[in-house]
């Protein structure tokens, strides 16, 4: 029971939906538990709590839209001073940068798990191959 | 010390979480009572800093570096100095953290310090470093000194050697030399000489500066004005007694268990590096060989000059394998002259190697410590370089002027 | 359910579809997680010790810098516990645990050396990518449950 009570997690839940708002997932997490504590940051919000509470709660956040919210676990408790942006005189902790780069991505990715779930059939992407030396030859060529 | 303002260092940083010396860094500044901070920067010049700043590093963490010094630069980070720090052995980093720290020594006038990192380096290696880079943050006005005043003393207690100066009007009017053995007793031994070259008292001093190894245990004994590390003390000294206070100078220190390598720019220390992993560096390994040779240490220097080192075949920097192939020689018949030039070219090279290569050496070349009085090291290092080698009077004093020459400021406080 | 390593270690992306198509990730994340809260070890930021870059002698050689080793002694177990893999080609911005491109080029080369299932791409650019980028991770983690089945059945 001790060690249950132990193992508190934080989960990283990042909405990208037209329409749960980051303020909604909140609003579901208040009105769902007391052991869980929240924490909303320029990405996403930090649900800290015991692992089952944690857990239950976010699958029902992600219930409200599922193909649009996304979750990961983080390291860190929020806040924490070894982290936080205050006590580290001012930079940014280093993977924010890359979460920022992920969070723009996720509009794209809902729209592929919708697409996915409707069983939308997948286009023929052409990757663009190097260009042939002939190819370039000819180009020189004709610019000549 | 920590009654004084929290210096802000701005930490420029590629490994150090994930080797375990994080903690040792954030130990080390606090112990200075400085501030390591991470400079904020703007998102999207992450995007072209390699293209920007002109290297495009493999690993993100240097181009986070790169963007990191520019905002030092450009002063959206306001921090009083830059600890740039990198994994020993990443070769990678090693070309990031060089151009880091020579854009920031180009680009602005805060101190900069470098160094490289393994799992094993603790606090207590990264003290003198850090307090080096705080004092010159803090204490500017006091290394614009040039001219000693009043009557002051300065005691070096080093690894293998302790000397005292006693200086008065900008004159050294006593000295004294002893081997260290109880740190404090041989403060006072060769305190004592100092003052009785001098022909005054102790108590007529009107300020104490101490440095060195033992400088905290001794500062405290004798009541120091100014209880310093080596780096900021032997630039100041070195200037001063080379007489060249003004402009570029390199200042290299060769000590009886480490030396120093400094770049410095009107009296005040810039880059520098500090060795101190390796005896084979060090004067000791001229004091073993000059024990092999059966001559005294004062003597190595003058059979030095005369021998060619060419003659000698070592093939380690070692102080155990290197002196063994120094003994191998003299059985196979070398001369003692081309042996003590060896030893000479041996440790310069090994300095030269390991050292040299992260301070621009530029003129003068101003060489002090105990070593520098063995006239077979200038020597090895002029050729070495190709340059001009200078030994000021009082080189291997250069510690204990140092510190009477800076204690001075507080005579007038 | 597989576990499955993904890379980059701490993808926000990665580690969510693969949850959400039913399996565990191994991720940064919780390795993370099990080294600030362990008690008694005070090494901020991240309770990482010079211990640790020993620790990744298992994988890299001692002359391999610190910070290396270090982040191996925490990717390294994973990968080995591993049962299969996502690798998503190099992004530029990831720092931090992923900050080292000599690390990331070991992890990669090491979860590549295990004898698992393994799907690599590259990260889309457009929603077209984006789509095909979902399927395919999609349809392998799908994979991974009948070839769990099938190799589960066969040693019942």
């Amino acid at each position: 029971m001790a060690e249950e009570n132990n193992d508190v997690i934080t989960k990283l839940v990042v909405t990208s939906s037209d329409t749960v708002l980051p303020i909604d997932a909140a609003m579901k997490i208040y009105e769902s538990s007391t052991d869980i504590v929240i924490k909303e940051t320029c990405f996403g919000t930090m649900v800290t709590g015991p692992r089952e509470a944690v857990n239950k709660v976010v699958k029902e956040i992600v219930d409200l839209d599922k193909n649009h919210i996304f979750v990961k676990e983080r390291g860190f408790p929020p806040g924490d001073d070894r982290r936080c942006r205050a006590s580290r005189g001012g930079g940014s902790r280093p993977g924010f940068y890359f979460l920022k780069e992920e969070a723009m991505m996720l509009p794209m990715i809902g729209k592929a798990l919708d697409k996915y779930d409707k069983h939308v059939p997948l286009k023929e992407i052409e990757h663009k191959k190097k260009l042939e030396v002939k190819d370039l030859q000819d180009i020189v060529e004709s610019s000549l | 010390m920590n009654d004084e303002a929290v210096v802000k260092v701005a930490l420029v940083s590629c490994g150090s979480e994930y080797a375990g010396v994080h903690g040792e860094l954030e130990s080390v500044a606090s112990s200075v009572n400085a501030k390591l901070v991470y400079p904020e920067i703007e998102i999207d010049i992450l995007d072209d800093i390699g293209k920007d700043f002109g290297i495009e590093a493999a690993s993100p963490d240097l181009r986070l570096m790169m963007a990191r010094s520019k905002a030092v630069v450009e002063g959206l980070s306001d921090v009083d100095g830059v600890f740039i720090t990198s994994c020993f052995r990443c070769a990678e980093a090693a070309i990031v953290r060089n151009e880091v720290r020579r854009y920031i020594n180009k680009h602005s006038e805060l101190p900069v310090i470098s160094y490289s990192f393994t799992e094993r380096t603790t606090a207590a290696t990264l003290l003198t470093r850090m307090e080096a880079l705080t004092t010159i943050a803090r204490r500017r006005h006091l290394l614009a000194r040039e001219k000693q005043s009043g009557l002051t003393a300065g005691i070096d207690s080093g690894s293998t050697t302790t000397k005292a100066v006693i200086m008065r009007d900008n004159e050294i009017i006593g000295s004294g030399w002893v081997p260290t053995i109880k740190v404090i007793d041989s403060a006072t031994e060769a305190f004592n000489q100092a003052l009785e070259e001098a022909g005054v008292k102790q108590e007529d001093i009107q300020a104490i500066g101490t440095t060195g190894y033992g400088r905290f245990l001794i500062g405290e004994h004798f009541g120091a004005k100014l209880i310093q590390e080596e780096i900021t003390v032997n630039s100041k000294g070195a200037v001063y007694l080379a007489d060249t206070q003004k402009g570029h100078a390199t200042v290299i220190d060769i000590g009886g268990m480490d030396n120093k390598a400094i770049s410095v720019d009107d009296g005040i220390p810039g880059m520098f590096t500090m060795g101190g992993i390796c005896a084979g560096a060090s004067g000791r390994f001229l004091d073993m060989t000059a024990k092999r040779l059966g001559v005294d240490i004062t003597e190595l220097g003058a059979l030095a000059v005369k021998g060619m080192e060419q003659n000698v075949d070592m093939n380690s920097y070692c102080i155990v394998f290197g002196i063994q192939s120094l003994v191998n020689s003299l059985a196979k018949g070398s001369t003692p002259e081309d042996v003590a030039a060896a030893a000479c070219h041996s440790v310069v090279e090994q300095i030269f190697e390991q050292q040299l290569q992260e301070v621009d050496v530029k003129e003068p070349l101003i060489l002090v410590g105990g070593s520098s009085l063995i006239e077979g090291v200038p020597k090895a290092l002029g050729e070495l370089l190709h340059i001009n080698v200078l030994v000021p009077p009082n080189s291997h004093l250069i510690g204990a002027v140092g510190s009477a020459l800076l204690a001075s400021g507080y005579v007038e406080e | 359910m597989a576990k499955v390593i993904i890379y980059p270690t701490n993808s926000l992306i990665l580690s969510d579809l693969v949850q959400r198509f039913g399996h565990t990730p191994l991720a940064m994340m919780e390795k993370i997680k099990e080294k600030v809260t362990t008690v008694g070890v005070d090494s901020p930021p991240m309770n990482i010790t010079a211990e640790e870059p020993k620790h990744g002698l298992k994988y890299a050689a001692v002359e391999v810098p610190a910070g290396v080793r270090g982040r191996m002694a925490i990717v390294g177990p994973m990968i080995e516990e591993a049962e299969a893999g996502i690798i998503v080609g190099e992004s530029p911005m990831a720092f931090g645990c992923m900050g080292c491109a000599r690390t990331n080029e070991l992890t990669k080369y090491l979860i590549r050396s295990r004898e698992m299932p393994l799907l690599e791409l590259e990260f889309p650019k457009d929603d077209d990518e984006g789509q095909e980028f979902v399927y395919r991770i999609a349809e392998f983690l799908k994979s991974l449950d009948e070839v769990k089945g099938e190799s589960e059945e066969a040693t019942e």
